[in-house]
């Protein structure tokens, strides 16, 4: 169930598509983009400037951790959308001090994603596109899971810095992404979100696949970093598998472009055919 | 005999570091692993990749603080001071950290921070004779304050850095300044052993003198001491212990300042002895808080820093409450 509440009254009610919105996460800012609404967007945070060469001319209202108020007001959008992070949790509420529509999104599960996707949809006028991408990410999931259902699961690790070391643990939409691909998620082990593991555990826990989400100056680092260590059976087999982190961690409008590229990280690139004969809804 | 024992207490926390961590090894599997260099697998890993290089590094690491902490502590008049006092700390995270934060836009990986951090901390010494240095004199309050303020300014600087950095870097940051053994690489035990040996030696060396500069300069002159220069020489030296060890370790805080104050306790305050054995009690105590760290919550981490403030600032207290009650007491 996501926190959506504009004004802090409830439920979002379906209004006229708003032509001033104000993105302060990157994943929402690409679920306004793939829906066609960049032209709505008056501003953005630091981080979606960084990912989008097309934002670097809009202005920007600070950071995840340090949006500005007074950016945010000067602009008066009819829009605010943010994630209740500590901090934005806090600039939330002096938004709605101040009279500024805010509307809170959770990212923290799947479904939480997709609802994000057609809430949006129906904020920017775009629902029935937001309804056709929520669609083919649930297609997509469907054909994932027919696809890795015969096979055997893969104990696996979703490694997102390996310098020191945080994986991906339970409780989150990245752990949800890898289990439909096929994996058994050693880091949940270790509890919810993306804790730090120590190297002895990591060894310890033997895992047979190692997804590679680290910074791209860091990958090319992490194959030194874990060749070092030939007992780990990834190791010893090869399977340490960069994966585009970019894509694969991002809560946004690309689930079922991540879920593809964990598939074949984890199975092979064979498993595209497969997942594409279940999207046909041609069986065995 | 009171080497002997703190020799023995190292033997004993090394012997800890090594037998303890989150995959609960059986003591006759580390045993073996150790005595078999080339074997592989998960267990030969564990002991000799994971656990045997981290237990070395907090030996140093610890060695170098508590070793450092009481030269400065002699040498500042000054029981508070600690081995980051003198803003060579500040100097390390600075360079460290801006590493950290801008050296992957430029293709600089991990490897390159202690490098930087090290460079960092020698800079930060040269400024600091520099700035307190008047008429080929250094006094201990010049030192002091030149250090205290550097320290002021590195620090502003970070948390200016943290600010402006993803998240992923805001997490390093934040371990490097809390103090952490666990993302360093094996190879910069080297750096540190090196200059630990350097650190450790001049301090032996100079043992006696210390006693005499802890009186005061003009005490220690009049008793024969050339005291400018082996300040200087002190200083250097226990400036690149420190910057060899923050720089790998970033600022694992306490051990500089407690070990030194609870060997006295025991040791008395000759230097002569007092050298050796905070590099043995410090080293020891190190690699017991680490290995808490690192086996407390099962597979997850705690920084060895958070590990040595939680042990270290009760103690203090204690310590500061009994020279209290000396003072009071007839």
């Amino acid at each position: 169930m996501i926190a959506c509440c504009l004004f802090g009254a409830g439920p979002a009610v379906a209004g006229p598509p708003v032509e001033r919105v104000i993105s302060l996460n990157p994943s929402l800012t690409e679920i306004v983009v793939a829906l066609g609404a960049t032209e709505s967007l008056v501003a953005v945070d630091s981080a979606s400037q960084r990912q989008r060469a097309e934002f670097a001319t809009l202005p920007s209202v600070g950071g995840l951790f340090d949006p500005s108020l007074e950016a945010v007001v000067s602009l008066r959008p009819d829009l605010v959308l943010l994630v209740p992070s500590v901090e934005q949790r806090d600039f939330y509420d002096r938004l709605v001090e101040l009279g500024v529509p805010t509307v809170r999104f959770d990212n923290l599960r799947f479904e939480e994603v997709l609802d994000n996707i057609q809430v949006l949809g129906g904020l920017v006028g775009r629902e029935a596109k937001a309804a056709r991408r929520v669609a083919a990410i649930q297609a997509v999931r469907g054909a994932v899971e027919q696809a890795v259902s015969e096979k055997p699961r893969v104990r696996c690790l979703v490694v997102l810095q390996h310098d020191p070391i945080f994986v991906v643990g339970g409780e989150s939409f990245l752990d949800e992404q890898v289990r439909t691909a096929g994996c058994d998620n050693l880091g949940r082990e270790l509890g919810a979100g993306y804790p730090r593991a120590s190297l002895e555990w990591v060894i310890a826990a033997a895992p047979e696949v190692i997804l590679e989400a680290s910074p791209i100056v860091q990958g090319k680092e992490a194959q030194g970093f874990w060749q070092r260590l030939p007992a780990i059976p990834a190791v010893a087999s090869g399977r340490v598998q960069p994966i585009d982190a970019q894509v694969v961690t991002m809560p946004g409008p690309a689930l079922d472009q991540a879920l593809r590229l964990l598939a074949r990280a984890l199975h092979g690139p064979a498993i595209d055919a497969e997942i594409e004969v279940q999207l046909r809804g041609v069986g065995p | 005999m009171t080497l002997a024992v703190l020799f023995g207490l190292m033997i004993v926390s090394v012997s800890f570091g090594l037998l303890s961590g989150p995959s609960a090894l059986a003591p006759a599997d580390v045993v073996n692993a150790l005595l078999d260099s080339h074997g592989v697998g998960a267990i030969h890993d564990i002991v000799l990749r994971v656990r045997l290089p981290r237990v070395a590094l907090a030996l140093l690491v610890g060695a170098s603080l508590a070793t450092s902490g009481v030269v400065f502590q002699a040498l500042l008049h000054n029981p508070l001071a600690d081995p980051y006092v003198l803003g060579i700390s500040g100097g390390a995270a600075l360079a460290g950290i801006t590493m950290l934060t801008f050296g992957a836009a430029a293709g600089f990986g991990a490897a390159a921070v202690p490098p930087a951090a090290f460079a960092g901390s020698v800079v930060a010494t040269l400024g600091l004779y520099a700035v307190a240095g008047v008429g080929g004199r250094v006094s201990a309050t010049s030192l002091l304050l030149t250090g205290v303020v550097f320290n002021s300014f590195a620090s502003a600087a970070i948390v200016f850095l943290a600010s402006v950095s993803g998240l992923a870097d805001g997490a390093r940051i934040f371990l490097w300044l809390i103090g952490n053994l666990s993302s360093t690489a094996i190879s910069a035990s080297g750096l540190v052993a090196g200059f630990l040996a350097l650190g450790l030696g001049v301090a032996l060396v100079l043992a006696r003198s210390l006693n005499l500069l802890a009186l005061g300069d003009e005490t220690a002159e009049s008793l024969g001491v050339a005291s400018e220069r082996h300040k200087r020489w002190l200083l250097a030296a226990t400036a690149l212990m420190v910057g060899a060890a923050v720089s790998v370790a970033g600022l694992v805080g306490f051990v500089g300042l407690i070990v030194p104050h609870l060997l006295r306790i025991v040791i008395g305050a000759d230097h002569r002895l007092l050298v050796p054995g905070a590099a043995l009690a410090g080293g020891a105590f190190l690699v017991v808080c680490d290995t808490v760290a690192r086996t407390m919550l099962g597979g997850r981490e705690l920084p060895v820093g958070a590990v040595t403030a939680m042990v270290g600032g009760p103690l203090f207290l204690w310590l500061l409450r009994r020279s209290q009650q000396r003072v009071v007491a007839p």
